[in-house]
């Protein structure tokens, strides 16, 4: 190696290690912000939670119903995918975020009750070296199908862990410049269904 | 003796001039009898126009004409004009109140709508305003989504268009959650039915409509 490939070698490491430290030392948020943010994509889940209560319910008209599975598709990564157990098998099924919302839309019940409860991180968001903040939160659902006459005909509680990215981003509005947190949901993986 | 006859010439000369310039003055007051007859027959034309509705005169013009008629004596050889002149002037009397009558019920019937007006901005102004936090509160405790909507519909009405940015600022560092729409917002209030967040500032446009609301987390 001669001399000026020697030189252009140490420049280049210098810049991306450089670079990579000015990256790394972007400041980390302060508690109360990071707060702001855990409670944010807790808030997500939650609203998700609403969403397909609504989209599950038979009550719901269908414009109303449609309308909702487009919000609830919002709140998701575009690849992401729902698992979907049942106590009658062992494996689980996952499905792409609208197809398991428009199933859930159709499901052969004369009424459907979806809740979830105990909605919680397990891991908290961590802050990775793209500057995105990823966690996962947990929550219990219990699903109940009735029939014509009432009766219920299948019921199940179902924990599932879903994987929240949060990412800082801005905008331009009104000639400001608004710095806004993105929260993202990602897969959502069934880790154990039982009767009750 | 010649000068007494003089005189009587020149007496008798006067007198003839004096004759003579008063039957000419006469003379031309006079209309000749082809200009009488025309003035007969467009008076005829006219005054019957008048009494049928037949022309496009204003009553001003047509009391015009007909004075002008009158200024021709018609009474010995044409005596229907004069009796058709009485008739227009009695119609057009009649004209004349019925214009007044129907300008009066027009100018009483514009100071009706401008009282009602006058009311209805009255009413208008000292009707409580509902303002957009009522409006969230109606749509979070909607009934139904029908009820809700109508109170979404209602609410989009303060704002410049559904469209309107709607931003949730997160804490006072300068954090917010991802911009959204109005009617987004109002949607997502039926669907979730909370509200967890309070007003924090509102920019309107010349109209007064809403063009940016910005919200702050309770």
């Amino acid at each position: 190696m001669n001399m000026k490939k020697l030189l252009f070698a140490i420049a280049l490491a210098f810049f991306a290690l450089t670079g990579y430290q000015a990256f790394a030392q972007e400041p980390e948020i302060s508690p109360e912000r990071k707060q702001a943010i855990d409670s944010l994509a807790l808030e997500k889940v939650r609203d998700l939670s609403k969403y397909i209560k609504l989209i599950g319910a038979k009550t719901t008209p269908w414009s109303e119903a449609n309308r909702v599975i487009d919000r609830a598709e919002e709140l998701f990564a575009p690849d992401a995918e729902i698992g979907v157990s049942s106590l009658a098998k062992t494996t689980v099924d996952y499905y792409k975020v609208r197809q398991y919302l428009e199933r859930l839309m159709r499901l052969n019940y004369d009424r459907v009750e979806i809740d979830w409860y105990k909605i919680q991180y397990v891991s908290d968001l961590q802050r990775q070296p793209n500057g995105t903040y990823v966690g996962v939160i947990t929550i219990f659902q219990t699903f109940k199908g009735y029939d014509a006459e009432g009766k219920l005909v299948y019921q199940d509680t179902t924990k599932k862990d879903i994987t929240v990215y949060v990412k800082r981003k801005e905008t331009q509005i009104g000639g400001r410049l608004i710095s806004f947190w993105d929260v993202l949901l990602g897969d959502m993986r069934v880790k154990e269904t039982t009767l009750k | 003796m010649l000068k007494q006859l003089k005189n009587v010439i020149m007496i008798a000369m006067i007198a003839l001039v004096t004759i003579c310039g008063s039957t000419s003055c006469n003379s031309s007051k006079k209309l000749s009898k082809k200009e009488y007859k025309a003035k007969v027959e467009q008076a005829d034309k006219d005054l019957n126009a008048i009494l049928n509705n037949e022309t496009e005169w204003t009553l001003e013009e047509q009391q015009a004409r007909i004075e002008e008629m009158k200024q021709i004596d018609f009474s010995k050889k044409n005596p229907e004009i004069m009796e058709m002149i009485e008739r227009a002037e009695a119609k057009l009397a009649n004209d004349f109140a019925e214009r007044d009558r129907i300008a009066q019920e027009r100018l009483a019937e514009e100071q009706r709508k401008a009282e009602e007006q006058r009311l209805r901005e009255i009413e208008e102004q000292n009707k409580p305003k509902t303002s957009l936090t009522d409006y969230f509160n109606m749509i979070i405790n909607a009934k139904d989504a029908t009820a809700a909507n109508k109170a979404i519909n209602q609410a989009l009405d303060l704002f410049e268009s559904p469209d309107a940015v709607v931003l949730i600022r997160l804490n006072n560092y300068g954090d917010y959650d991802k911009p959204t729409t109005a009617a987004n917002y109002l949607n997502y209030l039926k669907d979730q039915k909370k509200l967890t967040v309070g007003i924090d500032n509102i920019k309107y446009n010349a109209e007064n409509k809403i063009t940016e609301l910005e919200l702050i987390k309770k």
